[in-house]
């Protein structure tokens, strides 16, 4: 099974650039989403994989194989791949049955016999075993969904793409596809391009996540590192929630905002650079006031704003002699009611300092 | 293309087989006959009208088997204006052209555009049915007429010339048919232009006459009552429609009324010569002529034939003639003045 | 980029053939002299008094056709869309009637019955009041208005219809629930948002207008007045001027762009999008007592346009004298022997219209398929332009393309003149921007992604367009077969100008025998052209599964 790498490709549409030198690569037998809002040049990307787009720039390989690079663009057809669409894009005249074993019918060495029983298999493992018959018309929008799978697996793909497969379902089936995806992926363990906007399918599918910019990748790394160590503000602010502060190194481990000095995770700054850190608002912890004077990293507050979320709190708060308002998640107990005066201490190790720009 | 070298090659033929006509014994007539069979057909363009070219036709099949006539009926300007433009267009469609302008027929020999060739019995034909250069002969004529709804009108309250017709208590129940399509009508025109100046039409186009395209139409206007008086058109068609007991009469103006003979002649450049032939003397034959007499109405020039009894004669009318050669001439002119009187 | 250079040749040649050729030479023979460029054919043409009546003639019909088309077709939109009017699929069923009969036809009928003098309404009239007058004459500028718009209100009908069908009421509903009276919510949201579509079918009304020939033909000649076609027609007769022809099409061909220019404004200035309300509902207004007046309304406007010519064309059809009562001793079939049986020319024009019908249905349908797909799929560069080009012919009337293809093909190096190519060639352009419409909208409804899902599993382009592709698309192709096909059949005004005694289709025998007064051969052979009209059209609803009118379900 082979991986897939993209090399500083770009495609450009008119004068804008949707792919734009952009590398990447993807480990044999991974899962791997491409993240990013629309307009970032996830689609794109996945497009050129797959073979519709030719590259102006850059090459694609897969194995050893150079499928696509300016001079010469290996089709769709003769890729090896399979792709589920947003829209799923069964053939409506077609049934069920006829849907799933198309691609199958070019692959030599099948007989007929062959190509029923691993359609019917297949439609077994999606949970759509006698529903062979039918025409995608007089399917719900999830069975739909399982039967695009079904026509993608079964054949057996090098390389599976997915182009938003799940953006046309209700909130529900799209909880419950999610886990199906990542059941079936663990099963078949095809090496998987997985495009979405979403961060919290793409944390719940994929094995690492691209987070697409401006058709580059800002940054590439599992949920965890994403989350935890990223490298850019956009990554920071698209995944999950944070606040971000602009500051200047002081000491290789110190930034200073106004009159507020911040320890933080390393200690390679550069003295006198500008900064920005991220904090995760889970990690201020709040207190009473006094119980914060001392230490390092610890300020006193002002609630301005406060909201139930039942399992926690959603504070605002204004940071004591600075223009600083920070958002901060805790735990419901102990309460601040709006107007009280917090301690406020952000562990070093939760100021992430954002080391790259931002692709543009 | 190979169309046209047939067409290329029949003529060379036909102009072969010419002089053994002129012989004119039986084994040459046999010998057309064969000749224009294998032509299959003669291609008729002809302004008579349409149930009546189709009943020449059906004869002419039922005396020739083997031999069709493909008739192409439309009005006479339309049929020179077809010619000129199939010409223009390198086209060699028709045999036998028969309009009922003999202005046409000036024109077309002018441009060398018809064969020489006498019918076979037309010497004994007037002098009015024959072009002194035997290029065309008169087939049939007609005479325009008033015709008048019975329903409608008393034979006492009836125009009973055309200068009665411009009595404004006519206005809006007259018809009229167009010198831009038919010839009969244009020698109408012309004729009357003789007799009573322009002054006439204009006076007569107060009267806010309904305007129809061909000769024969006038008359089924005035049956359907749709107007009461049609101040042209040809007698036979109007008689014809009287026979069949449509509710209308034919007043044969005093003044005189325009006779119209309607030439027909052989194209120099038939495709079908030896039927071409074959046809135009069937045409002339005295049973083609009699029963365009009898059941059509129509005048002809053949001595031989007889009159329905309730037809005038044409020696019984006072008849205005024009020569072929001023309707060419005028032709343009005629049009114009018409539509600039009648609008259309 | 080799495929781009083979679509792009053949759609160069195409143009050039059916566009380029026949245009160009008209342009230039309107300004040629005995020596070299001259505008004397445009001063002798917009000098001669006639010649400027026509024009004014057609301004005046075009107006008041696009004017009274409004008025017919918008209430009846309105009430077949958003009312509870009873009958709604039988008015619908009628209007589409009236879209596809012949116009000429229709004024052909129209003279048996409203001929001042024998028409038989006119008659029923005065036995009925014993008047003298007529109460209707067909032979005015107000009867062919009358004539021409009854056959041309479906444009507008379909412009609204179909624009009502996408307004949702919850856009009216929203007015109302801030205060907005029935009428207030009326004249400042739901007409708004229909104005586009009223004015763009005012617009195709005139269009439609200006380039008859045969209702002019029919109802103006008889009452002493030309218009435009009708002059550019008769300019052909001998001795012809087709400079002057040439030169008096162009303002008809101007016009009709420009005509075209605004539509497309006025389409395009608001969004249909923000019209398309998904998913909100269309509740339909109750009528009350209303609702039996407003359908007999309709139905008399139905009665003009269908029920009265039909029927007077039957009756024809059978009758020995139209005029006169259907009684025993004047039934007859002899109208259709003699049509069919002693008439020569009618079979030929019989074959001769299927032939070319057939042949530029087949010709034509898979013209369009190919360019839509090519337009649809952005397969070549510059595609946008290829979809232009097939539109393009729309701006042409059939008179002024007729000229065109008469001046350029009556001379080498193609001499089709006297063929049925010259008449295929202009079926063709003619057909082609309503088929390509058609075609268009038939890819536009396949999603691409169905073709990529099929490569990506290993078909190639051509089997993915033979497997996937093509059983989808295949109605809607077969729907844009009939319309170019119901297109050719009634063809005339361009038939008129191009037609030889051996290349004659029905509508040009139909107007020979019109010229002559045969009422009950041209009652038959309308009766033919309405069947064959009505078959395909049964074709279509087959084919799309819903009727001509509308939009897709």
């Amino acid at each position: 099974m082979p991986g897939v790498i993209l090399k500083s490709l770009s495609k450009r549409y008119g004068d804008v650039g949707a792919v734009d030198g952009l590398s990447l690569e993807v480990k044999p037998g991974e899962l791997l989403a491409l993240l990013g809002p629309s307009g970032c040049g996830k689609t794109t990307t996945l497009r050129l994989v797959a073979g519709f787009l030719a590259p102006e720039a850059g090459e694609i390989w897969v194995g050893d194989r150079c499928l696509s690079s300016p001079a010469s663009v290996v089709p769709p057809e003769r890729r090896r791949m399979a792709m589920i669409f947003q829209s799923y894009a069964l053939w409506p005249h077609m049934t069920v049955a006829q849907n799933v074993a198309y691609g199958l019918r070019f692959k030599p060495g099948l007989s007929r016999g062959d190509r029923e029983a691993r359609v019917r298999e297949m439609l077994r493992v999606v949970q759509l075993a006698g529903y062979e018959r039918r025409y995608p018309g007089e399917l719900s929008g999830g069975q739909q969904q399982r039967v695009a799978v079904a026509r993608a697996l079964v054949v057996e793909p090098e390389i599976l793409l997915l182009d938003e497969p799940l953006s046309n379902l209700d909130a529900n089936l799209r909880e419950e596809m999610r886990f199906e995806i990542r059941r079936l992926h663990e099963t078949f363990g095809n090496t998987t391009l997985y495009v979405t906007h979403d961060q919290g399918e793409a944390m719940v599918i994929s094995d690492r996540i691209a987070v697409l910019k401006a058709g580059k990748v800002a940054q590439a790394g599992t949920a965890d590192d994403l989350y935890h160590r990223p490298r850019t503000r956009f990554v920071a602010e698209f995944i999950g929630r944070t606040n971000v502060l602009d500051g200047v190194a002081v000491a290789r481990d110190t930034v200073a905002h106004g009159h507020l000095r911040l320890r933080v995770a390393t200690a390679d700054l550069e003295p006198g650079a500008r900064v920005a850190l991220s904090i995760r608002p889970h990690q201020l912890r709040l207190g009473e006031p006094g119980a914060a004077a001392g230490g390092a990293n610890a300020f006193r507050g002002t609630v301005r704003r406060a909201a139930f979320l039942g399992d926690s709190v959603d504070y605002e708060i204004a940071v004591a002699d600075s223009d600083l308002v920070l958002r901060a998640a805790a735990a419901p107990t102990p309460r601040f009611e709006v107007g009280a005066a917090v301690g406020l201490r952000i562990e070093p190790a939760a100021c992430v300092p954002l080391a790259e720009s931002d692709p543009r | 293309m190979s169309k046209r070298s047939m067409a290329l090659a029949a003529v060379v033929v036909a102009a072969l087989l010419a002089g053994l006509v002129v012989a004119g014994d039986a084994q040459t007539q046999d010998a057309r006959l064969e000749a224009a069979k294998k032509e299959g057909k003669v291609v008729w363009y002809t302004s008579l009208v349409l149930p009546s070219a189709e009943r020449v036709a059906k004869l002419f099949e039922a005396a020739y088997p083997g031999v069709k006539v493909e008739v192409h009926r439309t009005g006479s300007q339309r049929i020179l204006q077809r010619v000129m433009q199939e010409l223009q267009a390198n086209i060699k469609n028709v045999d036998v052209v028969h309009t009922s302008d003999a202005g046409h027929f000036v024109l077309l020999k002018d441009k060398k555009l018809l064969a020489k060739y006498t019918p076979a019995g037309v010497d004994a034909f007037p002098a009015g049915f024959k072009d002194r250069d035997g290029y065309y002969y008169g087939l049939r004529a007609t005479v325009n007429a008033i015709t008048y709804n019975t329903k409608a009108m008393s034979a006492a309250e009836a125009p009973k010339t055309w200068k009665d017709l411009l009595d404004p208590k006519w206005k809006g129940k007259l018809v009229t048919a167009h010198p831009g399509y038919s010839g009969v009508i244009a020698t109408h025109v012309l004729a009357l232009v003789h007799l009573h100046g322009w002054d006439y039409f204009k006076a007569l186009a107060e009267n806010r006459v309904m305007i129809v395209q061909s000769a024969n139409d006038p008359a089924t206007v005035v049956s359907s009552g749709e107007r009461i008086v049609a101040v042209n058109g040809g007698d036979y068609s109007a008689y014809q429609l009287k026979k069949k007991g449509n509710p209308i009469e034919i007043v044969y103006p005093k003044e005189g009324v325009p006779l119209v003979v309607s030439p027909t002649a052989i194209t120099s450049f038939a495709p079908h010569p030896n039927a071409a032939r074959l046809f135009t003397d069937f045409t002339f034959t005295r049973e083609c002529q009699q029963v365009m007499a009898d059941s059509e109405g129509l005048y002809t020039g053949h001595p031989e034939v007889t009159y329905p009894a309730d037809k005038p004669k044409l020696n019984e009318l006072k008849l205005l003639t024009v020569t072929p050669e001023e309707l060419e001439k005028r032709n343009e002119e005629l049009k114009k003045r018409f539509v600039e009187f009648f609008g259309a | 980029m080799d495929r781009s250079v083979a679509v792009w040749v053949f759609a160069a040649l195409s143009l050039v053939v059916l566009m380029a050729l026949p245009l160009g030479w008209l342009g230039w023979l309107s300004v040629s002299g005995e020596h070299g460029a001259t505008l004397a054919h445009y001063r002798d043409v917009f000098t001669d008094l006639a010649l400027r009546k026509a024009l004014w003639n057609t301004v005046v019909l075009a107006f008041w056709v696009g004017l009274v088309s409004v008025a017919l077709g918008a209430p009846l939109a309105w009430l077949t869309a958003r009312t509870d009017i009873p009958g709604r699929g039988l008015i619908r069923g009628l209007v589409l009637a009236s879209f596809v009969t012949p116009p000429f036809l229709g004024a052909f009928a129209w003279v048996m019955l409203a001929g001042p003098n024998a028409g038989i309404l006119n008659t029923l009239w005065r036995s009925v009041t014993g008047s003298r007058e007529p109460l209707l004459n067909i032979f005015t500028m107000p009867g062919l208005i009358f004539i021409v718009a009854i056959y041309t209100f479906p444009y507008v009908y379909i412009m609204v219809a179909n624009t009502l069908a996408l307004i949702a009421s919850d856009l009216e509903e929203a007015a109302a629930i801030l205060g907005a009276g029935r009428l207030t919510v009326a004249r400042t949201v739901t007409l708004p948002m229909v104005l586009p579509a009223l004015a763009s079918g005012f617009i195709l009304a005139v269009l439609q207008a200006l380039a008859l020939f045969g209702s002019p033909a029919i109802l103006a000649l008889p009452a002493g007045f030309h218009t435009v076609t009708t002059q550019i027609w008769s300019l052909f007769q001998f001795p012809p001027k087709v400079e002057q022809a040439a030169a008096f099409s162009i303002p008809l061909l101007l016009a009709t762009a420009l005509l075209l220019q605004v539509q497309k404004r006025v389409l395009g200035r608001r969004g249909y999008a923000a019209v398309g309300g998904k998913g909100g509902q269309r509740r339909t207004i109750p009528l009350g007592a209303w609702r039996f007046p407003a359908l007999f309304a309709c139905l008399a406007v139905m009665a003009c346009a269908i029920f009265l010519p039909y029927g007077v064309l039957a009756k024809a059809a059978f009758a020995r004298a139209w005029a006169q009562p259907l009684s025993r001793d004047n039934l007859t079939l002899g109208n259709f022997t003699f049509t069919f049986f002693e008439y020569g020319a009618t079979r030929d024009a019989i074959v001769n219209t299927l032939e070319l019908g057939v042949m530029t249905a087949c010709v034509g349908a898979v013209m369009v398929a190919v360019l839509s797909y090519v337009t649809n799929r952005r397969l070549v560069v510059g595609h946008q332009l290829v979809a232009f080009l097939a539109l393009a012919p729309v701006v042409v009337p059939g008179v002024v393309l007729a000229v065109g293809l008469f001046i350029a093909y009556t001379r080498p190096p193609f001499v089709l003149y006297g063929t049925l190519w010259i008449l295929f060639l202009a079926y063709l352009t003619k057909e082609m921007p309503v088929g390509y419409a058609q075609a268009d909208a038939t890819f536009r409804a396949i999603p691409a992604d169905l073709e990529d899902a099929g490569r990506v599993l290993g078909a190639g382009r051509l089997r993915i367009l033979k497997e996937v592709t093509a059983p989808l698309a295949k109605s809607g192709i077969i729907a844009a077969w009939c319309f170019i096909f119901i297109g050719v059949i009634r063809e005339l005004s361009a038939s008129i100008l191009l037609f030889t005694p051996s290349t004659k289709v029905m509508s040009v025998v139909i107007f020979d025998l019109k010229e002559e007064g045969q009422f009950g051969a041209i009652s038959v052979l309308g009766l033919v052209m309405l069947g064959l009209t009505f078959a395909t059209v049964a074709l279509v609803q087959a084919a799309l599964g819903r009727d001509v009118l509308g939009t897709r379900k």
